[in-house]
């Protein structure tokens, strides 16, 4: 199916316009909509998944890795004598974004339906939620850096207006909290596309431009590198792919690879990863720039929780994959064990965190901060188990981040009160919810059997292989599953066991067990825990040999 | 003394020149006819003079701009007018369409004032001085002698300070005769230090091959004081750091209409009178990287967070565009031709959302009689129209996608870079990160705006006229660009593009 990525970024996009249109009298119909909307996007995303082709390998900075390719130009403009810069309409999918393209649209859509009970505001609320979900999948499949970061930054609106709105008692505070920390971030992110951009040229354009045939790239690049090729006939690029390609830089700019330009005493290129280590280690979040994540997530709405843990998190991680990483491997090297430990420290100060947390939501977030740890870990190891594990670990935390806000969701549905001090012994007033209640909390603190054992395991084991890490980092980093187990067990013996009680007697009435909305959320999403915990090849084998180009791409730079 | 036989021709020569250069000052001459026009119809009619002077108003900026149109076609170089009083190039030309295009929004935005329309139309005056502060502001952008870039910052100056205080009001006068007493000093001081240059060159003229080598062979010291004194004439025109703390009051107290036109014409003019200065007045003596780059980061700064602590949405603005001044202060630092193309492109998406955000602001004022940012609470339900386009434009002043302040922003700062990449002095980096970190300042009062309207719930019951429609309707036309430049910024791009920002005439 040709466009198929564009039908899938753009059906929720054309759904909000319907929302829009739709008159107040029809207004029953917004979520319906929104869920058709989602499902039609989902039904997509798993027909380009079945048509993925998991053999294709070459290298990570090879447009031939890629398939369902759309590539158009939007606009080239012209600098004079600098030559030209272009920018591409460029979609596709590779094995480091196809297992985040069917996380977004299985998340977004069990969203939609938790957001059924939303009563005030319904057109805006969905036309928001909509276009959010438009841009989220737009940053995935992104692969020219304008695009990505139109993406990238039109998400913080709608996010902003659906924390600010529907959110609870100290809403503004968090909705305007996370706009700030975000744009901090991609102010840095945006510093660095514009020297990334003032480097790169695309081999292509500038062969057509300088008057050489397509077929002769290698031959341009090397006459590039002379200095034959002029600058007025260069076309520079945002496309992401040639910007991890280091032959496509242009001599003596600040981010080629052998540029001895410092930027504040610095050697140039370490800065721009810096920067973007930064600007996604915001998103993830990464420790000591978590703060907004507690706030926004005890302050939105449960779908919106849902999101922003399930998905929101991981444009942080994809994006130090995607830019940071393929981009700059030798600084990535070079920091590597900063990585590693900012990691290992998110992984206990999460969970030590968790463990002191009075409020049910606010503990899952500061667990999301834990397991976002090992995403950077993963990452610092820079091995094929690790890198594999981290991906992993993205897809699995948003499945079960997900489910653990959804069920706060039920108890606050419930009795408008996330205390974990005044419950107890809800286990028989509620035994359904109980057992999902369980099961959300072993998959989180890494049971076997459920996808997040999988991903934290494969994490350890690269991390302590890895040459570029120490290897104390991982073994301080496994006491954190230890704590892990500590705060989720603890929490589970004080709010569901022992004998009955709630602080407000009058909350009884309203503890019901779960009902058929709640079902249809909550079971698809532990069906899906358990499967790619017990068949983990299943997302895997799409991902591998991409990741072994990663790690292979990471590794020749060390030389 | 009887003049020679010699001088009378020469002089002769330069008269019949001079009445030929007419030719090239038809636009010019359409405002002055436009003018008058208005004054006499002003005079002669007596009563319902509405009608004709709004008709003679845009009649005159319509073919005002039809002959600057014609004479962007017809123009291939730069040319040297009145014995070197102006040059006129597509740059000036350029920016001289933009003022028409803003004044009529202006004249619109005054139209739809309601109750303050009045003020407006029902006699010549604001009118007047409307049209002479376009007529100043484009001689600003043709100038090329220090005396006649004196004379028409002066024509800007004293139309703004009547138009400060031609309404009646304490707020009113106390601001007019705020502006004036600075400006009259800063103007003096401009004056001084150009008397200062031509001391030391013998020419008033910057484009003279003369005043350059002259002044090569000046000492650094007393060639830095007579820099620092003209130049802060312009700042203070710019609205630029250290010469800003006049424009919130004036912005409070005059006219949103007005305000609209005081926050770009002059601004955008001086700015253009900024690069030539820097870009002609180019002697190692002088560190203008230095000089340009603290500046523009001061503007952001002060600008920006004055900015946080305002409780009327026009002082608001007033900061913003402040810092604004240092945004279009980053395109002339980068001194190269893709920064002055990038200062460009910024200086028309910042034309655009100026009066758009003035219009919009005109029309809440209207409704509710106030432009506190307490007055607008909770009317995004009411006005959805208006408040999404709020929205819109409060976000393309912050710079963000996808919105055409965005590529303003980044095509500023990727110039700066290729500037600092290219060899350039530390103080660009500076700036560069500055600058874009100053963006997170700015979005948090920028946002103030869309909170209020769509978080807040109203706290009283206000009556509103039911005339939202057409203002969506004209907001959306402003609002649009904004967003079609973003897409297709490579349409603006190109126009810009096709300028040549050399100032040397041959």
């Amino acid at each position: 199916m040709v466009h198929l990525l564009s039908y899938i970024v753009f059906i929720p996009l054309v759904a909000a316009i319907l929302v829009l249109l739709t008159p107040r009298a029809y207004k029953h119909l917004y979520r319906v909509l929104t869920v058709l909307g989602l499902g039609l996007t989902l039904a997509l995303i798993i027909f380009a998944i079945s048509g993925f082709d998991a053999l294709v390998q070459s290298a990570i900075n090879s447009e031939s890795n890629l398939q369902l390719v759309e590539k158009t130009e939007w606009f080239s403009i012209s600098l004079g004598s600098m030559g030209k810069f272009s920018v591409d309409y460029f979609v596709g999918t590779d094995g480091l974004n196809i297992g985040m393209l069917l996380l977004t649209g299985i998340v977004l859509l069990i969203g939609a339906i938790a957001s059924w009970n939303i009563k005030e505001k319904q057109k805006a609320y969905f036309g928001l939620y909509l276009l959010l979900s438009s841009s989220i999948l737009g940053c995935f499949v992104a692969l020219d850096f304008f695009l990505f970061y139109l993406f990238f930054e039109f998400m913080l609106l709608p996010m902003y207006f659906l924390i600010g709105i529907w959110g609870g008692p100290k809403k503004e505070y968090a909705a305007i909290k996370f706009f700030l920390y975000t744009l901090v971030g991609s102010i840095l992110i945006l510093i660095v596309m514009i020297g990334l951009y003032n480097s790169v040229y695309d081999p292509v354009k500038t062969a057509l431009e300088a008057g050489y045939e397509v077929s002769q790239v290698e031959q341009v690049q090397q006459l590039v590198q002379d200095g034959t090729i002029k600058s007025d006939q260069i076309v520079k690029s945002f496309n992401m792919i040639h910007m991890a390609d280091a032959d496509n830089y242009i001599p003596g700019s600040f981010l080629d690879k052998s540029s001895l330009a410092k930027i504040f005493g610095q050697p140039a290129r370490w800065m721009a990863f810096l920067a973007l280590l930064i600007g996604f280690a915001i998103k993830l979040p990464a420790v000591p720039f978590h703060t907004w994540l507690p706030d926004a997530h005890v302050e939105a709405p449960t779908p919106i929780s849902v999101v922003l843990a399930g998905i929101l998190l991981k444009v942080g991680g994809y994006g130090l994959i995607r830019t940071a990483f393929v981009m700059f491997p030798d600084s990535a090297y070079h920091y590597s064990w900063l990585i590693g430990f900012f990691g290992m420290f998110a992984i206990i100060y999460g969970a030590l965190n968790a463990l002191a947390q009075k409020d049910l939501k606010k503990l899952i977030a500061y667990s999301s901060v834990s397991h976002m740890g090992f995403v950077l870990m993963g990452l610092a190891a820079m091995t094929v188990e690790g890198v594999s594990g981290a991906i992993y670990q993205m897809y699995s935390h948003g499945l079960i981040s997900a489910m653990l806000f959804l069920i706060a969701g039920v108890l606050y549905d419930r009795t408008n009160n996330r205390m974990i001090e005044n419950y107890g012994g809800l286990a028989s007033q509620m035994p359904k919810y109980t057992v999902f209640v369980a099961i959300a909390f072993f998959a989180s603190l890494g049971l076997p059997g459920f996808s997040g054992f999988i991903a934290e395991l494969m994490v350890l084991i690269g991390s302590f292989k890895s040459s570029a890490i120490p290897a104390w980092m991982p073994i301080v980093a496994t006491t954190g599953l230890v704590l892990g187990a500590g705060y989720y067990l603890w929490t589970l013996q004080r709010m569901f066991f022992g004998k009955f009680w709630v602080k407000d007697k009058s909350w009884v009435p309203s503890l019901t067990d779960l009902n058929a909305r709640e079902y249809i959320m909550l079971v698809p999403l532990v069906v899906l825990i358990l499967v790619f915990g017990l068949y983990p090849s299943l997302l895997l084998d799409l991902i591998n040999n991409s990741v072994e180009s990663f790690a292979d791409h990471l590794f020749q730079s060390r030389k | 003394m009887l003049i020679s036989q010699n001088q009378h021709t020469v002089l002769s020569e330069k008269l019949a020149n001079t009445s030929q250069d007419l030719w090239a000052l038809l636009p010019e001459i359409g405002i002055v006819v436009t003018v008058v026009l208005l004054i006499v119809f002003d005079l002669i009619f007596k009563k319902n003079k509405s009608i004709g002077l709004t008709a003679i108003a845009f009649a005159g900026l319509a073919y005002t701009f039809v002959l600057i149109i014609q004479q962007w076609h017809g123009m291939e170089e730069s040319i040297s007018l009145m014995s070197g009083l102006i040059s006129l190039n597509k740059l000036s030309i350029f920016l001289k369409s933009g003022f028409t295009i803003g004044l009529s929004i202006a004249l619109l935005t005054a139209i739809r004032s309601g109750k303050h329309k009045e003020d407006f139309f029902k006699s010549s005056e604001i009118l007047v001085m409307l049209f002479g502060l376009l007529l100043g502001a484009s001689f600003m952008t043709m100038s090329s002698n220090l005396l006649m870039i004196y004379i028409s910052i002066e024509v800007v100056s004293i139309c703004s300070y009547i138009l400060t205080g031609l309404l009646k009001g304490k707020k009113k006068a106390e601001a007019a005769m705020k502006y004036l007493i600075y400006g009259a000093v800063a103007s003096a001081i401009m004056l001084y230090g150009m008397s200062w240059l031509y001391g030391f060159t013998g020419t008033l003229n910057l484009t003279d091959q003369a005043f350059i080598t002259t002044l090569n062979e000046i000492p650094q010291l007393p060639l830095s004081i007579a820099c620092v004194m003209v130049m802060g004439g312009f700042l203070f025109k710019l609205g630029a750091f250290p010469l800003h703390i006049w424009s919130p009051d004036v912005y409070e107290a005059t006219p949103t209409p007005i305000v609209a036109v005081f926050s770009v014409l002059p601004k955008l003019a001086a700015l253009a009178v900024i690069f030539k200065f820097v870009n002609l007045v180019n002697t190692p003596a002088i560190d203008w990287e230095l000089w340009i780059g603290v500046l523009a980061i001061a503007s952001m700064t002060v600008g920006n967070f004055s900015a946080l602590w305002q409780k009327d949405i026009k002082r608001m603005l007033a900061y913003s565009s402040i810092a604004h001044a240092g945004f279009l202060l980053v395109g002339v630092l980068a001194f190269s031709s893709s920064g002055n193309q990038a200062m460009l492109f910024y200086g028309s998406v910042y034309l655009i959302m100026n009066f758009a955000a003035f219009f919009l602001i005109q029309t809440f004022e209207r409704q509710t009689g106030s432009t506190s940012f307490a007055s607008i609470k909770g009317l995004g339900v009411k006005l959805p129209i208006v408040s999404s386009l709020v929205l819109i434009v409060m976000i393309a002043l912050t710079g963000l996608p996808p919105t055409a302040g965005f590529n303003g922003k980044l095509f500023i700062f990727s110039a700066l870079w290729e500037s600092y990449q290219a060899g350039g002095p530390s103080i660009l980096i500076w700036v560069f990160v500055f600058g874009l970190l100053n963006t997170v300042v700015a979005l948090f009062y920028y946002l103030k705006l869309p909170y209020l309207l769509f978080f807040k719930t109203p706290q009283e019951e206000i009556q509103l006229d039911h005339r939202e429609v057409i203002d969506g309707l004209l907001g959306t036309l402003l609002v649009l660009p904004l967003l079609l430049l973003f897409f297709r910024s490579d349409w603006l791009v190109g126009l810009v593009n096709s300028i040549n920002f050399e100032l040397w005439i041959p």
